[in-house]
């Protein structure tokens, strides 16, 4: 009986995963890395949107692209990844069983990462087990990576980032996105990208949940209503919509049980049930650590951070660096990790009302109830200004860990600063010349370049824009405001693409100089 | 140490609700009424509801449902989720074939 | 709350959880039952492959677990308001070489002695009850009063009876000590301090009898011995017999839900020390299965039933075993500690004779005499071998 055994085994090559068999790798350990899935990278190559943070998150990339960068590096260093490996079972002795094929083999590992990841949580109501209800995390693979339509009119329950970013999503795979809907009093995600959400024309209903979903068969109809103080919905504020899918984005929850057989000392927390780790990811069983989304809900940005400092971790426990090298290492991680734990979406924050900005203005609350900035409230941020000639407009309004405009501007116009999560501020002393480049970079699509008149009567508006058929030079539409509302014709003067936009199109509309400030969507037609 | 006949008292008798008949356990088709019946009859943890009306016990293992059933339970407990003790994992984690199992001998080779 | 009784009941199992049932039915008025874990039948009441049978058993058990299939499992389910799932359908306990024929043909012969219906059969015949089975199978012994039920919800049955009729059960609730008082067993003391106090005290805590009996100076021979059980997703209906095998391969059957429960070992049981992986200090109260068992049991169990190649494994658990010296379970007064009734011991079969068991405790307490005699099962009836 040969059981193989590994420094380290790693089970999950989702983003902590591979980022902590790197990190070990780089320090001369042999990392062996399972995952049950036909392609690595985890949740990372769904995500098609560019992520947030700074240059050392590799913000303003788009997360498949991380994806491939991981997998790179991974190769680089000679990191063992096996796909189609569903480990199956964890047991004493840092034992994993692995089925392979049609084989169960069975593994050691002097260190063992559980990168697991999470699971979509459902909800219940009448009607949830019928097909067309599906988990916004689905709908997003069946988008994203098998290039299948999930539906054609849906209804999305959630508005955390998630909800959020599928929604958009599913907009630009061509589906109409009726409704956004959300227990919850407040937008759960960040502003930005429910204020892209809403700018297409998506109304929003907070402290709304499903009541039913309707049809025999699958998913014919979904009726919606508010819900009071109790969590119940009120008679009488029924909403029903026709659609065809329903998209559940209610959260995810750690997939600890691996863990949990291990006999790893567990916390029953209200993100699920996660291991007790120290700072390094090591838990309560000497040798085995946790890393990303199975110990503790958060972005692919801090699981990669947190995989990395598992990784460390490792490194040191196995005896191949120092233990002052670990520290050293770790404290330049961690740091990495604070600064993505900053500001309004910071874990402390989680569940408050956060009404005024780091800098003292009052937060829009239009943005945390219908989805986006009315147009008095724009006025009062840092990144609205008022200038002759073009200039950009940034319509940034929370305290989100993301600084790629300050960069992205050549000339100096954009002001972040030393702390990632300010608001970005114009500096009206420097000269903009229109590149875009700030429009691209912006993950969270909120940069626009307004020129209030560019000729008698009319004035410019360029916008990032993300959807097929891209419009043409001399096509006229309609400009739609920050709450997908008509504002007023509009005509399309300018189409801009640039290997540096990242495929973000620059599009610029000609419409009346007083909308200017108003305009942020084109439509093509009414 | 928990009293069973006190905290029953304390919760009262079943109540029937509308939503009775809403479908938690999609694998093993068990309702919420039922869930919340069975508490009613002193079944207070996840592991004896599993045992009891087989929730959580179907091929997903309880991923699905396991959140759902703990906060129907706190529910009619009177108490926080975070009360009611998470249901054990058990291996294999994803189902497997009899035949796949029975060519494993323990090691990595054969 | 009163910590005062009639009766205190040690051990939230089935055997446990039918005594208070019984008991209370009997008209005895206040009975406690204490359990140690957050969950009633937490130890080998859920972790069984659910047998409700005679053949095999030693002929000192023979007769109380006859009594208990003729007169109590066929109104079980009626009588709890659960669904047991009790099954009379037959137990097939199957022989692949001559040396397992002979060891069955010795079985079936000492219980037709004390009067069970039970044969062998040949291949042709174990065929025609299950056509499922490998041709390796040669023979059988064949006992059509045997069958199998649900352990969880007959545990739970119990339970939820004598909760209905007024029986106090707390859980998380580990004893520590038993004391005399004035001569008799009376006080039992939790780990937490609290302190019960019973006109008559039921051991039924499996092998963590053996520890909470020597507080008071009683020592019971067993030992612990783990043991792993598996079950398939829901398959379509294909056979309704218990199965056995003279050696020991494994036992199981098809539950009523679909799903076949089954039994079996590795070999590593009787080194497995359960430590916890933390601290690398043995723990029995962490239940972990080990690496190899799982496979192995498929391994058994398709020798016998190839048909299930392609069942999907679901689940696995483990749980130990109350294994005595010589194989059948203490189930007495004990005489030296007067209050104190004795019932543990047994060695991986007490599921199937768990309703007589607890039948017999409450006769015992109510100072009736047992349906049947079980002066065999007296607690100090072990003898030095030399």
């Amino acid at each position: 009986m040969k059981i193989e055994r590994y420094d380290m085994i790693v089970i999950g090559a989702g983003p902590a995963g591979l980022s902590a068999a790197i990190e070990a790798a780089k320090k001369g350990l042999k990392p062996i890395v399972f995952d049950e899935n036909a392609r690595p990278g985890g949740q990372l190559f769904k995500q098609i949107h560019k992520f947030f943070g700074s240059k050392e998150h590799k913000a303003k990339v788009r997360g498949f692209k991380i994806g491939e960068e991981l997998l790179e590096e991974a190769e680089e260093y000679g990191v063992e990844v096996i796909l189609n490996a569903t480990v199956v079972g964890l047991y004493p002795e840092k034992e994993v069983t692995v089925k392979i094929g049609d084989k169960v083999k069975h593994y050691k590992g002097d260190a063992i990462l559980v990168a697991t990841g999470a699971s979509e949580n459902m909800v219940n109501f009448e009607g949830w087990t019928k097909p067309g209800v599906i988990g916004a995390g689905a709908a997003q693979t069946m988008m994203n990576l098998h290039h299948i339509k999930p539906g054609n009119r849906i209804l999305m329950l959630g508005s955390g980032n998630v909800g959020l970013v599928v929604s958009y999503q599913l907009m630009q795979a061509g589906c109409e996105v009726v409704a956004l809907a959300d227990a919850a009093p407040r937008v759960g995600g960040y502003g930005v990208h429910a204020a892209k959400v809403a700018r297409c024309g998506v109304p929003f209903y907070l402290s709304h949940t499903i009541v039913k979903v309707e049809g025999d068969e699958c998913v014919t109809g979904v009726v919606i209503g508010q819900v009071g103080p109790d969590w119940k919905v009120i008679p009488g504020t029924e909403k029903h919509f026709d659609v065809d899918t329903v998209c559940l984005a209610v959260g995810l929850s750690p997939m600890s049980q691996l863990l949990k057989q291990a006999e790893v000392k567990m916390n029953d927390t209200k993100g699920g049930h996660v291991p007790e780790c120290d700072k390094h990811g090591a838990t309560s069983v000497p040798g085995i650590y946790a890393a990303g989304d199975v110990s503790g809900i958060e972005e692919a940005s801090s699981a990669m951070i947190e995989g990395r400092m598992s990784g460390t971790a490792i490194a040191c426990y196995l005896g191949y660096m120092t233990e002052e090298e670990r520290d050293s290492r770790i404290d330049e991680l961690e740091k990495q990790l604070d600064t993505l734990r900053q500001g309004m979406f910071a874990p402390k924050n989680r569940g408050k009302l956060v009404e005024k900005t780091d800098e003292g203005i009052d937060v829009s609350m239009n943005l945390l109830n219908k989805g986006f900035v009315t147009d008095d409230e724009i006025e009062r941020f840092p990144g609205v200004t008022h200038q002759k000639g073009i200039h950009p407009v940034i319509e940034c309004t929370q305290n989100i860990p993301c600084n790629p405009c300050q960069d992205a501007c050549k000339m100096g116009c954009i002001r972040i600063g030393e702390n990632i999560t300010s608001l970005p501020a114009i500096d009206p002393e420097k000269k903009c010349i229109g590149c875009g480049m700030c429009v691209a970079s912006c993950s969270g699509q909120s940069i626009f370049l307004v020129e209030e008149d560019v000729e008698e009567g009319y004035g410019e508006v360029t916008m990032p824009y993300e959807f097929l058929p891209v419009p043409e030079v001399g096509d006229r539409g309609v400009a739609l405001g920050r709450n997908g509302q008509y504002v007023c014709d509009a005509e399309v003067t300018k189409v801009r693409i640039a290997p540096a936009f990242d495929h973000t199109y620059l599009l610029t509309i000609k419409v009346p100089n007083d909308m200017v400030m108003r305009a942020r969507f084109y439509k093509k037609e009414a | 140490m928990v009293d069973i006949q006190a905290k029953l008292k304390e919760i009262g008798p079943f109540v029937e609700e509308p939503d009775d008949d809403l479908l938690v356990c999609r694998c093993e088709e068990v309702t919420k009424g039922q869930i919340r019946k069975a508490v009613h009859e002193g079944i207070f943890t996840l592991e004896e509801m599993r045992r009891y009306l087989r929730s959580g016990m179907g091929l997903c293992q309880g991923q699905t449902c396991g959140k759902l059933v703990k906060s129907i339970i706190a529910s009619e407990l009177k108490v926080s989720p975070a009360e009611v003790v998470p249901a054990s994992s058990r291996a294999p984690m994803r189902p497997i074939e009899m035949c796949i199992l029975a060519e494993d001998g323990g090691g990595c080779d054969e | 709350m009163s910590n005062v009784a009639d009766v205190v009941i040690i051990g939230g199992g089935i055997n446990g959880c039918a005594a208070a049932y019984y008991l209370a039915k009997g008209g005895t008025k206040s009975v406690i039952v204490l359990e140690a874990s957050n969950s009633i039948g937490h130890g080998g009441s859920s972790r069984n492959g659910g047998g409700v049978r005679q053949s095999g058993r030693d002929i000192r058990e023979l007769p109380y677990a006859m009594y208990g299939i003729k007169n109590m499992w066929p109104t079980l389910s009626e009588e709890l308001g659960v669904d047991t799932e009790y099954t009379q359908k037959g137990n097939l306990r199957m022989g692949k070489t001559p040396e397992h024929i002979k060891k069955l043909e010795a079985l079936t012969k000492s219980a037709n002695s004390v009067g069970l219906d039970v044969r062998m059969i040949d291949q042709k015949e174990v065929k025609e009850i299950c056509p499922y089975l490998s041709d390796e199978v040669i023979g059988a012994s064949w006992c059509p009063t045997d069958g199998h039920a649900n352990p969880l919800t007959t545990t739970l049955g119990y339970y939820k009876r004598a909760l209905e009729m007024g029986v106090k059960f707390y859980t998380e609730a580990p004893v520590k000590s038993l004391q005399k008082v004035k001569g008799k067993v009376r006080k039992v003391i939790l780990n937490d301090g609290t302190i019960f106090e019973g006109e008559t005290i039921i051991l039924v805590s499996g092998y963590e009898s053996r520890a909470i009996a020597r507080t008071i100076g009683v020592d019971v021979p067993m030992t612990r011995l783990i043991d792993e059980c598996l079950v398939t997703e829901m398959q379509p209906h294909m056979i309704d017999v218990m199965f056995g095998c003279a050696s020991a391969d494994f036992y199981g059957h098809q539950t009523k839900h679909g799903s076949f429960v089954f039994g079996s070992d590795s070999g590593w049981e009787t080194v497995d020390e359960m430590v916890d992986p933390s601290t690398n200090i043995p723990d029995p109260s962490k239940l972990i299965t080990n690496s190899m068992t799982l496979s192995a049991s498929c391994r058994a169990i398709q020798g016998y039933i190839p048909a299930l190649k392609d069942a999907k494994i679901v689940r696995s658990w483990c749980g130990w075993l109350d294994e005595s010296f010589d194989g059948v379970p203490f189930l007495s007064r004990v005489d030296e500690a007067p209050g104190l009734i004795l019932a543990c011991g047994f060695t991986g079969h007490g599921f199937g004779t768990a309703p007589v068991v607890g039948l017999m405790l409450s006769q015992m307490v109510q100072g009736e005499e047992t349906v049947v005699d079980i002066s065999a099962l007296q607690y100090n009836r072990f003898k030095p071998c030399r």
